[in-house]
């Protein structure tokens, strides 16, 4: 776990929440799920792939919280600590992708075969402005790319480029050194990225 | 990477930091020396642009909203386990 510096618990703005139901305000819990529900879904969705799984996890986390919320002390911020039971349950369950078989990536693989296989031109999918490249097909393919990530990689990536938290906030969810969350991120960039290339050539 | 001008290990050098210079998280020198070598390649550069549109698709890859029905179950679920 990375040291924290500064109090989590005067930057979190569901501090106050938190503090009440402790207190004993259970029907204020509502308001947690209905704040965070539609990010654990998504982020379900990204990691899993299919509705029920989502729902699955959505669900466990959120009785996990019920839970053990009494004994949640502030030590990070609410939604680190609700990010690192999700992606707790996500790993107990196993829910590996048939197109992803748990495996290491190397910074090697994603290096140009031979000098004919590198690039001299930015290729116009990352030249243009980003809303004439994202379309639906497109948003199919990325969705498909991030599934096919080995899940170690997969998690940073989501955490990172999806859910926005930053290097230090990914390494306590998942119990990373920075550096771990780094090079993980990266190599799951270059795979993205290869995966990109691929369907853009072929297109 | 092959690079006229430079050691083809400044592009492999590169190549393992990419992300890092894209998401400010190196030294000031690093990022000089980096954006020097930049200037000249032109397969680092579009190594550069292809990974930060990789990221950025990432970012506005969007979201899809709960299905109503789960959120009802779930709230029900929610509502039925034992107080605390």
């Amino acid at each position: 776990m990375t040291k924290q510096t500064g109090s989590p618990k005067k930057s979190d703005p569901d501090a106050p929440l938190i503090e009440a139901v402790q207190a004993g305000q259970n029907t204020l819990f509502s308001e947690l799920v209905k704040r965070y529900e539609g990010a654990l879904y998504n982020f379900g969705m990204k990691m899993c792939g299919a509705t029920g799984d989502a729902e699955d996890l959505v669900q466990d986390t959120f009785v996990n919280v019920f839970r053990y919320l009494k004994d949640f002390r502030h030590e990070t911020k609410f939604k680190n600590w609700l990010y690192r039971i999700a992606a707790s349950v996500c790993i107990k369950k196993r829910r590996k992708s048939k197109f992803a078989p748990d495996r290491e990536l190397s910074l090697e693989e994603f290096l140009p075969a031979d000098e004919a296989a590198v690039d001299l031109k930015v290729p116009s999918w990352a030249a243009l402005p980003l809303d004439r490249v994202l379309n639906k097909e497109l948003r199919g393919r990325l969705q498909e790319a991030i599934l096919a990530l080995p899940e170690k990689y997969r998690v940073v990536l989501v955490l990172r480029d999806i859910e926005g938290f930053s290097t230090e906030e990914s390494g306590q969810i998942l119990n990373l050194t920075p550096s771990n969350v780094k090079v993980r991120l990266h190599r799951a960039r270059l795979f993205l990225r290869d995966r990109l290339k691929s369907y853009f050539e072929d297109a | 990477m092959p690079d006229a001008k430079l050691p083809h290990q400044h592009c492999l050098d590169l190549f393992g930091r990419l992300s890092e210079y894209l998401d400010n998280e190196l030294d000031g020198s690093i990022c000089r020396s980096i954006e020097a070598h930049l200037a000249q390649c032109e397969a680092c550069q579009v190594c550069l642009a292809t990974l930060r549109r990789t990221a950025a698709l990432c970012r506005e890859a969007g979201s899809q909203p709960v299905p109503e029905d789960f959120s009802r179950r779930l709230r029900a679920l929610i509502a039925s386990l034992p107080k605390r």
